[in-house]
């Protein structure tokens, strides 16, 4: 549709590729100059006397007016607006004109040195060991930039390597086995705020509560499992009841290995009278699936004088009508063992030494260490990789035997930079700004991270090596390969968590107050349904667009009991086709992205808004002057609604140029309250104002208006999230002379009615993604030595 | 380090007056600190803090005389063996701790801070003593500071009267926005200090096996850097300095194993059910902490603020804090008196282990500086007047010990922290809410 008018002024344009005409000037006086002249130069910008006959050779400058045009950004409210065919004339001629820029491809510069984020670091060590660990306890977080935590990847403190030390040395003695000299101890805790009296999502059902975990134990033993249950303030344990007795399991991969009774006579409930509740169990080595949780005693309804609530784990207000657990203490191995045979020791040991003979020892740990490198540094192994590691190898075996030599050797491996550090380096004879196409085994590497945020895999890694991947054909279809293997959830973990803010739930923590019926259970399902949301239109390669409206979403009781849809029963997440008038679908209605655009009293329309314009529309608004003054809350009275509240916005000049715009796309959402309900009246009686707008489009009503505002745009979108998902795919911040790329992604994806794969492979086949440009090289170095 | 970031916002600095007080503060963080003579005239000092809850009797605290302490009242008569390295101070308060009671009481007896009043994550209250000492002590271990505590559930969600748990939780903040977890689990502790443990000879072959793993690292760092341009290799040359950062603890770390002679070392598995093991274990654990010079700063939150803990092993079978609201009921009051002594009795063991270990010229408590008190003084009314404070440590510092000092009007505890960071080497002219300094604790600074 919109391709008519705008496709005729296109060819008249096109016909001269970078020439413009009077047409464009008159465009400029009309609806720029009054602010953007010598005299005034508003926000810093004077577009008199600009050339306009060849706009690529200031495309600093040009992308800069492409998108505030094209966002409908500029003009601003309230100045003369250009009619649609005219704009779309105008950003056709002006994009025509810096696409073709010949010559002058800008594919960026990623950092040569980037470490390994700590998501990436956990998931190499899954796919490098088949170990699981939880980084988060080995690795300190890792700081975001332009809002993804694999950008500002270039720093190592102290600390950091201490820690990379640290987490290589119990690594390889969790994976090895034999080695784990002493008795390990681990703590896995549950939130306070997680209501157990009914079942919980992925525990065994005839089950409540508890928690369960996949544990890797590294020999086989026995282990001490120790229960602490959730305690009020007073110390005493929660939800013990008169002479009411419960039955705690304690379950090994599934299968019941002791049974914990739990009232007060069993256990008393004083601190230090307690017997505690401990047990030793044998197991073998190996990650096992541990459960601890209670029977269900029957489902009768409680007995309360207040309004019952789904959320129960606060003593003071709803409080818990069952024990619950709070942490188990794990401790083992004791009468060890060895090491069995676990997964990791499958995949790490290729061989086993042929004889007692040190060569024959050598040869083998050889032969285990260049696979283990091959993989972990990502390229063919050389021997002076296998020599670097030798010693380290014939200490340990000096020491002790063959498997502690190869822990020794392995810990080397793990915090070798060849590991740590993704390499990116300019070729030998590449002059400064030279462009260049990266290696293939670079470009392996590029792939992995953006899809898996792991290391390749060895079908890929193979594929590299031999110099395929860039031949035609092959990298499309290894990227359809890995974008339907399982390790692709990553984007919607990873990439959504990051994209969508999901990753701010765990700090979210609604008034209790004001939200009676929030807890963790909430929380967790909030997550669950934008990641399987994610993941639907990944995998089934349906339009991007499906994130603005969809007709279906996931959902278990909780969640649909907390959305106000009847009919969903039990734990279990499942798909679920929404009625015509749902209030419920696309990811603008989500209880995830609703919680985490507010406060913990309140709605918040300004940080919605932001959210809105700046990870879906591509149109952010500027950064907050650096002296903002408090919101002086207490001279606000208590009835106001949010509109009213944030009049100051409207009415302060300063305030208003930036919220005039922001704050109308938030009050679109204002019929979610601040943990995703919907409601038409706030502060009880009065009535929620949900109209809103965003920029270049008329006034619309509430999400269904946004969502329909938002799709009449959808090459906006389309371009969004393709900027977003190129961000997290080269590590490094999308910048105006990557806007040709994202047009032309976005074009051809336009082709394939945005296709979550066609926006994937527009990235991979980029030239941001393929190519590089050089910087002042070892050239500058190497002419002296010629 | 169980250290965790948190970005002040903009919002909360500047609603918050305790921010402008602090920040100057932090940014004078390293002032000329006098310089280190490990000569055996001037040995190592160290400095330690540890917490009580909810005040005390303080009619059976209080000891009688003063300027001199002769008769030891009640609650501190188990301090009789280390009588002449104890002083008493009394009549010291904390002004900043109200409104907040409990919390405030916890997070306020370091810090000598506001806290801001908030159950969210938006909260602020001020860098703590150890922390400041922390900061130039620790310049010269292997770990700058350590934060113990010996209860292992800490509390989540609402506290207490709308003030955060961390304010009950954690009693260092190495800033006014990042409080600092500590660890009750006796393991943990001691793999934090010494890795797997064993004797020193297994110590320092640990921390060698680090230190070629290092030398590898170079290695390669130097490889890439023959193969990148200028700008790659400055960045290059940043990661060599915190490889040499991280090799000169290892060396640090290496020099403490050989100079000090350590018992070989178990390593401490679970957790002693009984309340006076595990508290001897936490004790055992900073002497062998300090003895090793692994650290030299050491905060213990002996017991937390409404704890709930019963004493039945001397006849209190009720718990702490439901007593500690005695209204004057006699037969409350005495049993908090019980609680008190039994805490003295243990510190008191404590402290003549100390005493018993030698350490340069001395023992170590000789050259230990110890703060043991509470930031509340009278449970009953959750005030924070007179407040229960003694000093340990020795002639090293200058501590006259033996003393009870007595201030006629209530004093600000922040004086005391002040005091005690000069005795360990640190001079600023402020902390917190100080107004001076406690001049008759220690003798005059040649």
């Amino acid at each position: 549709m919109k391709t008519g008018l705008a496709g005729l002024a296109a060819t008249l344009f096109l016909c001269a590729p970078g020439r413009m005409d009077a047409r464009q000037r008159q465009f400029l006086d009309r609806y720029c100059s009054t602010c953007h002249n010598e005299r005034l130069k508003t926000g810093g910008l004077s577009l008199a006397g600009v050339d306009l006959s060849r706009p690529e050779v200031k495309p600093e400058l040009w992308e800069k007016v492409v998108r505030k045009v094209r966002t409908g950004v500029m003009p601003p409210p309230g100045a003369p607006q250009p009619p649609g065919v005219d704009r779309r004339a105008m950003l056709t001629a002006i994009e025509g004109a810096l696409d073709s820029a010949a010559g002058k491809v800008n594919p960026g510069r990623t950092e040569t040195l980037r470490r390994l984020s700590r998501t990436e670091y956990q998931n190499a060590i899954r796919d490098l060991l088949a170990l699981d660990i939880d980084a988060g306890s080995l690795l300190p977080a890792d700081e975001s930039g332009h809002g993804y935590d694999n950008v500002n990847l270039g720093d190592l403190s102290a600390t950091l390597l201490n820690r990379y030390i640290s987490a290589g040395q119990k690594i390889s003695r969790l994976a090895v086995g034999s080695t784990q000299s002493s008795l390990q101890s681990d703590t896995i805790g549950l939130p306070a705020d997680l209501t157990q009296e009914d079942h919980l999502p992925g525990m065994p059902i005839g089950t409540r509560g508890g928690l369960s975990t996949t544990y890797t134990f590294a020999q086989d033993g026995e282990y001490e499992i120790q229960v602490l249950l959730m305690r009020d303030l007073a110390g005493v344990v929660s939800g013990l009841r008169d002479s009411r007795s419960h039955e705690m399991l304690v379950l090994l991969d599934r299968e019941p290995v002791h049974s914990f009774t739990v009232s007060r006579a069993a256990i008393g409930d004083q601190v230090l009278n307690e017997k505690p509740l401990k047990v030793r169990i044998p197991v073998k080595a190996g990650p096992h699936n541990l459960a601890v949780t209670f029977v269900k005693e029957g489902s009768s309804l409680v007995e309360t004088t207040k309004r019952p609530t789904e959320s129960r784990f606060n003593d003071r207000r709803y409080p818990r009508t069952a024990p619950a657990v709070d942490q188990i203490l794990l401790t083992g191995p004791y009468e060890a063992k060895g090491a069995g045979d676990t997964p990791s020791r499958r995949r790490l040991f290729v061989c086993r030494p042929a004889g007692e003979d040190k060569q024959e020892e050598e040869k083998c740990a050889a032969a285990i260490l260049s696979t283990l490198m091959r993989r972990a540094y990502r390229r063919p192994v050389t021997k002076g990789d296998v020599d670097e590691m030798v010693p380290f190898y014939r200490k340990g075996r000096a020491e002790r035997d063959f498997e502690l030599g190869i822990t020794r050797a392995v810990t080397a491996v793990l915090t070798n930079p060849k590991f740590l550090f993704r390499v990116e380096s300019d070729p030998a004879e590449m002059p400064a700004g030279g462009v260049y196409r990266i290696s293939d085994l670079e470009l392996a590497s590029r792939l992995s991270f953006f899809l898996w945020s792991s290391i390749p895999d060895d079908e890929l890694l193979e594929a590299a090596a031999q110099g395929r991947l860039s031949q035609p054909g092959e990298l499309e279809r290894q990227t359809r390969r890995m974008l339907a293997d399982r390790r692709s959830f990553n984007l919607a973990t990873n990439f959504a968590g990051q994209w969508l803010r999901l990753r701010n739930l765990d700090a979210v923590q609604p008034s209790g107050n004001l939200f009676r019926d929030f807890d963790e259970n909430l929380r967790r399902a909030f997550q669950q349904e934008t990641e399987l949301f994610f993941d639907s239109v990944l995998r089934e390669d349906r339009s991007v667009l499906t994130f603005l409206k969809s007709d279906y979403t996931f959902l278990n009781q909780r969640l649909a009991k907390h959305y106000g849809i009847s009919g969903v029963y039990g734990s279990r997440f499942r798909r679920v086709t929404l009625a015509q008038k749902s209030r419920r679908g696309g990811l603008l209605r989500h209880g995830s992205v609703l919680s985490v655009t507010s406060y913990a009293t309140r709605t918040s329309p300004v940080l919605r808004g932001v959210l809105v314009l700046k990870n879906f529309l591509g149109a952010p608004p500027p950064a907050p002057p650096p002296d903002v003054p408090a919101l002086d809350e207490s001279t606000m009275a208590a009835n106001l609604g949010m509109r009213e509240r944030l009049a100051a916005h409207r009415s302060n000049p300063v305030c208003a140029s930036c919220h005039r715009t922001i704050d109308p796309a938030g009050f679109a959402l204002e019929n979610y309250d601040a943990i995703g309900r919907w409601r038409e009246l706030e502060l009880e009686d009065q009535r929620v104002d949900a109209s809103g707008a965003v920029p270049g489009d008329k006034e619309f009503h509430g999400v269904d208006g946004l969502e329909e505002a938002l799709l009449r745009r959808p090459e906006l979108f389309a371009a969004t999230l393709t900027e977003n998902l190129l961000t997290f795919a080269l590590g490094r911040g999308v910048e105006y002379y990557d806007a040709p790329a994202v047009r032309k992604i976005v074009r051809e994806a336009e082709k394939e009615g945005y296709r979550f794969s066609s926006l994937i492979l527009g990235i991979v086949k980029s030239v941001p993604f393929q190519m590089r440009r050089a910087e002042a090289g070892p050239v500058a170095a190497k002419i002296g030595v010629k | 380090m169980f250290l965790t970031k948190k970005a002040i916002s903009r919002r909360a600095m500047l609603k918050s007056a305790q921010g402008a007080l602090a920040l100057p503060l932090l940014e004078a963080m390293i002032p000329a600190a006098t310089a280190w003579d490990k000569t055996p005239a001037k040995p190592v000092r160290r400095i330690g803090f540890v917490f009580i809850p909810m005040g005390c009797d303080q009619d059976r605290w209080t000891p009688p005389g003063h300027v001199t302490l002769g008769e030891l009242s009640p609650i501190l008569a188990p301090l009789d063996p280390v009588k002449e390295q104890v002083s008493v101070i009394t009549n010291l308060r904390l002004p900043n701790a109200y409104p907040g009671t409990h919390d405030t009481s916890n997070s306020a007896f370091l810090s000598a801070a506001s806290a801001k009043h908030t159950e969210s994550s938006d909260y602020f209250s001020g860098i703590t003593v150890d922390q400041i000492a922390a900061k130039e002590m620790g310049r010269e271990t292997q770990v700058d500071s350590l934060q113990l505590a010996m209860d292992l559930n800490p509390l989540a969600g609402v506290c207490n009267n709308g003030y955060s748990c961390v304010y009950q939780n954690c009693l260092s903040w190495s800033s006014p926005t990042t409080p600092l977890p500590s660890e009750a689990h006796p393991r943990v502790v001691f793999e934090r200090l010494f890795g797997e443990g064993g004797n020193a000879e297994e110590r320092r072959a640990a921390l060698r096996n680090r230190a070629s793993l290092l030398d590898s690292f170079t290695a390669e760092i130097a490889r890439v850097k023959q193969r990148v341009g200028a700008p790659d290799r400055a960045r290059l040359d940043l990661y060599l300095e915190s490889v040499r950062q991280v090799e000169r603890e290892i060396e640090r770390g290496e020099k403490a194993a050989a100079d000090n002679k350590t018992p070989d070392l178990e390593r401490p598995v679970g957790v002693p059910a009984a309340f006076a093991d595990h508290a001897k274990v936490m004790f055992d654990l900073q002497i062998l902490a300090f003895q090793a010079d692994i650290t030299r700063v050491i905060s213990f939150q002996f017991t937390r603020e409404q704890s709930n803990r019963t004493y039945p092993e001397i006849g209190v079978r009720d718990p702490h804090h439901p007593v500690s609201h005695h209204g004057n009921d006699p037969v409350k009051v005495a049993q908090i008196a019980k609680i008190n002594t039994y805490h003295i009795k243990l510190y008191s063991e404590f402290l003549q282990r100390m005493k018993a270990t030698p350490d340069g010229n001395g023992s170590l408590l000789d050259h230990t500086v110890y703060l043991y008190g509470s930031g509340m003084g009278n449970p009953s009314l959750h005030d924070h007047e007179n407040l229960p404070i003694l000093v340990a440590g020795g002639t090293a510092t200058g501590l006259k010990g033996g003393r009870h000092i007595r201030y006629e009007k209530g004093t600000n505890l922040a004086n005391l922290h002040l005091t005690l960071l000069e005795r360990v080497g640190i001079q600023l002219d402020k902390f917190a809410d100080s107004t001076g300094k406690v001049e008759d604790l220690f003798e005059r600074v040649v």
